[in-house]
């Protein structure tokens, strides 16, 4: 078929020539998929790969719902060997379409009981607490939100930005809290939807990412959001002018756990991972380098970075009926998407 | 079943070959769709209609579906609003800079997804660069608009989609015959009355070609959408809403009744089109309108110029934010600092090199197989009866009826089950099935142009080629293929583009070895790496517009 000219027929040569080199050096490829994000992940290959010269890490970087929805879709062919990272209702989920087999490494009997699979299936490995995010060159230290209950201020109006909660596990747990707190305290979650509707009033717009929520919080746009603390830590690092509170009330504090996927090809070097990225010394180097706060109760907080000991002491742990949040979630996320998504907004 | 109690032509080897072809596209097309549906009822023996019961029932669904229709038909109207006009301007006259300007005004199809999208937000958004000029000029307090909603997405669309009209058009009117326009204006004709009568009509089947193909592609939208829509949902983004808030049946119902939708679609432009074939002696293309008067030229010319700068800032724009350290532009204007570090870094590790390797053989192999399928099946399709040639149109034109996360799921049941006698292997996981859906989505485009294509071929040039005594294959290579080429061109770059920069497929689908640019440019996103994910966006810029001129020499020469 004459459609191109050489030129065209050169460029096909070409791209097929150098997609085909480049490719095996007899290392055991290790496969992890993940929600960590590059800084963690890049830290994790290097020092992982330097201490196992056999292993090549090959880490895939994507949401924690994409993570169950990629291990689901290949449970036919297992692609990946661990499953690092999300927060432990997703993980759950996974267990409970027997996505996962059962390693218990040596790290887990000093967790916290509610961090422990019953099965083993998988285990609590960092703590991420979400909390309240404002714009520092906006908003003084002592005007910021102080507790949830704040962002409903009259002064707040417009000037609230929230992630899209439908796609973010972040926001489906703070959300979650408010309306398992309503359950708890009145019998049902009307009293939670009615303060998420007062929410909905103060909210400028839903971000559909948390790289545009970011941006928008930096430029202005907005003046204060809910995120949490990892991602908060990592853009202040790099000049974001945002700062941050812990609710007073309490922080539904995240499990981001960690797994075994049934069927892995490599399942001797995915406990060999498994191990190590749980011991003492990765969690603290996690710690010092990549804003993450160990699950492990048995570290010494004199060992740990100067930030994460401020945070323990900040940190106040809300009591969450994880249980009800894991059977309801859906369903409420429904009814909000339905009947509280920009009902009360200008817009 | 008798052939000869039903009247028809006897099953030989052409009809034989067509079979194969719909047999062919209906494993690749419906198959995985099917089994998709059988296993969102409930798979066998617990069979429910109680999600489309649930579908019926809400409110928001049917809004979110009137929505994307009325987005899509005004999709449709202002990307041909904008897209012919230029097609005429740049073919039917000839003007300083014709050439390079006409290359230049179809490059927003070579913004890359997502970020061009991001590249929008950072132009028009509220503390865009536009908004913050006008804000500044006007001396408002507030920003002049808010990029959201319906508005927001149809700049998009017209912005991304224009390129259709303006690439079917140009091609067919470089295939027009100009002997038939010296005839008309000999008989009398006015300038409007030819174009009207004369040149529409015989534009057609691409005028057609290209509406079918922007009304698919922006129902099947989703960045757009997805970005500045908020809670204005359209179905693409109902459906992932359902997706990740669990509801997979409901998903699939709501998917299922988008793809309704695009078939109805496709069967009204059938219809509209009518069985006749716009049939075009292989005369000589009329002379371009040399514009003489100076003036004039250079108001063309200047024209023109301000068009391609138009076009071309959402390109500058992400240029720009590719140039921008990390964590470096707040509330500035403009970028206080500018340098090549993320170009550095992205050059530095191999890793981060080998998803453009990945995304160009992926893209290449995808674009060959479904140029060459398409072909096959728009020749089929105009040389067998109405029943089995209508078939194979709308199997080649589903794939961009289904939305890209839907079809990309479909692929993967099906090709994750060893069953070879059903037609079924384990292919997720190998880096088979990412270049084989790539294909498909191709599909509609590559047969699109085909057909489109064929439809102004004269079949007396044919017969006339094998009375003659060529062969069949001999007709085909040195006659026909000839003579589509404009179309098939126009095709094969967009398909190539397609592939390049896909994401929704890609984001199911690939693996570690496979990955591609646009799951690089999705990571950095996620770690507000603007910077990063812009310059991925640039590389594949360049890779897109270079291929694109690389197939758009030539073009219109036939």
């Amino acid at each position: 078929m004459r459609i191109g000219s050489r030129a065209s027929t050169g460029f096909f040569a070409l791209a097929l020539s150098i997609s085909l080199v480049g490719c095996d050096d007899g290392r055991t490829p290790l496969t992890i998929y993940s929600p960590h994000g590059r800084d963690l992940l890049g830290l994790v290959e290097e020092t992982f790969e330097a201490a196992n010269p056999q292993i090549d890490v090959r880490c895939l970087d994507m949401g924690s719902q994409e993570v169950y929805e990629r291990v689901r879709s290949e449970a036919a062919n297992p692609q990946c060997d661990v499953w690092f990272g999300g927060p432990a209702t997703i993980l759950g989920r996974g267990a409970r379409d027997g996505l996962l087999q059962p390693y218990r490494p040596s790290w887990a009997d000093h967790l916290p009981a509610a961090s422990q699979h019953p099965e083993d299936l998988f285990f609590g490995l960092y703590r991420t607490p979400p909390l309240l995010v404002y714009n520092e060159d906006a908003v003084s230290a002592e005007d910021a939100p102080s507790d949830w209950d704040d962002l409903l201020d009259e002064k707040w109006r417009g000037k609230v930005l929230i992630r899209d909660p439908v796609a973010s596990g972040t926001m489906r747990t703070i959300f979650g809290m408010v309306l398992a707190r309503s359950v708890t305290e009145t019998g049902d979650a009307e009293s939670g939807f009615e303060w998420l509707r007062q929410l909905d009033v103060q909210t400028k717009e839903y971000v559909h990412n948390p790289a545009l929520l970011h941006q928008k919080m930096v430029r202005q746009e907005g003046l204060v959001t809910m995120w949490e603390l990892t991602d908060i830590l990592f853009q202040r690092l790099r000049g974001s002018p945002l700062g941050y509170r812990f609710p007073a009330s309490g922080s539904p504090v995240i499990d981001d756990s960690i797994g075994l996927v049934k069927g892995s090809r490599q399942p001797e070097a995915a406990r060999a991972f498994i191990e190590w990225v749980g011991s003492r010394e990765v969690l603290l180097m996690a710690a010092e380098k990549a804003f993450r706060l160990p699950a492990r109760g048995d570290l010494p907080p004199e060992e740990l970075p100067e930030w994460a000991r401020q945070a323990l002491a900040d940190l106040v742990t809300a009591e969450v009926d994880w249980q009800l949040i894991e059977e309801r979630g859906a369903e409420w996320m429904s009814t909000w998407d339905q009947s509280v998504r920009g009902r009360g907004a200008k817009d | 079943m008798s052939p000869a109690r039903l009247g028809r032509p006897r099953l030989d080897r052409p009809r034989l070959f067509a079979y194969l072809v719909v047999l062919g596209l209906i494993w690749l097309v419906t198959y995985p769709l099917l089994l998709t549906l059988i296993e969102a009822l409930g798979g066998a023996g617990t069979w429910t209609l109680g999600h489309f019961g649930e579908f019926a029932g809400r409110i928001d669904e049917w809004r979110a579906l009137w929505r994307s229709l009325w987005i899509s038909v005004a999709s449709v109207v202002l990307a041909g609003l904008v897209g012919v006009p230029l097609a005429f301007v740049f073919e039917r006259t000839d003007f300083p800079g014709r050439r390079v300007l006409g290359a230049l005004v179809a490059l927003p199809v070579a913004l890359p997804p997502l970020v061009g999208v991001i590249a929008f937000l950072f132009l028009y958004g509220e503390s865009g660069f536009v908004s913050r000029a006008v804000q500044t000029v006007l001396g408002l307090d507030q920003p002049p608009w808010r990029l959201h909603g319906p508005g927001a997405i149809l700049l998009v669309h017209t912005y991304s989609m224009y390129v259709y009209f303006y690439l079917f058009a140009r091609a067919a009117l470089a295939r027009l015959d100009g002997s038939m326009l010296e005839a008309a204006a000999a008989l009398g004709a006015g300038r409007w009355r030819i174009l009207w009568r004369v040149t529409l009509p015989q534009l057609k089947p691409a005028l057609l070609g290209a509406a079918l193909l922007t009304f698919m592609t922006s129902l099947g939208s989703f960045s757009a959408p997805y970005i500045f829509a908020g809670g204005y949902r359209v179905m693409t983004t109902q459906i992932v809403a359902s997706r990740v808030n669990g509801q997979y049946a409901l998903a699939q119902v709501e998917a299922m009744v988008l793809a309704s939708l695009a078939l109805i679609a496709l069967w009204l432009i059938r219809r509209f089109q009518g069985a006749e074939a716009v049939a075009s002696a292989h005369g000589v293309a009329p002379v371009r309108r040399r514009i003489e008067r100076p003036a004039a030229r250079w108001g063309f010319a200047a024209l023109g110029w301000g068009l391609a700068a138009f076009m071309l800032l959402p390109h500058l724009t992400l240029l720009l934010i590719s140039l921008v350290p990390h964590g470096t532009w707040t509330v500035e204007l403009w970028p206080p600092v500018l340098d090549f570090g993320n170009y550095r870094e992205l050059f530095s590790e191999p890793e981060r090199l080998r998803p453009m390797l990945n995304s160009l053989w992926m893209a290449t192999a995808a674009t060959a197989g479904a140029v060459v399928l398409g072909l096959m099946a728009a020749r089929q399709s105009l040389r067998q009866g109405k029943r089995l040639g209508g078939a194979l149109e709308v199997l080649v034109a589903l794939p961009w009826a289904i939305p890209g996360t839907v079809f990309a799921v479909a692929l993967g049941t099906a090709f994750s089950v060893h069953a070879p006698w059903f037609g079924r292997f384990v292919w997720i996981g190998t880096p088979i099935i990412l270049p084989l859906a790539y294909l498909v989505r191709c599909l509609p485009i590559t047969g699109r142009a085909a057909l489109a294509g064929l439809r102004q071929l004269d079949p007396a040039l044919e017969e006339a080629a094998r009375s003659l005594g060529a062969s069949s294959f001999g007709t085909l290579w040195q006659v026909v293929l000839p003579l589509v080429r404009p179309a098939v061109v126009a095709g094969l770059g967009l398909a190539f583009i397609t592939g390049l920069g896909d994401f929704v497929t890609s984001i199911v689908l690939y693996t570690f070895e496979t990955r591609p640019i646009s799951i690089e440019i999705q990571s950095s996103l996620r770690v507000q790496e603007f910077g990063a994910a812009a310059a991925y966006g640039v590389l594949l810029m360049l890779m897109s517009a270079g291929a694109f001129l690389i197939w758009g020499r030539g073009e219109g020469r036939p």
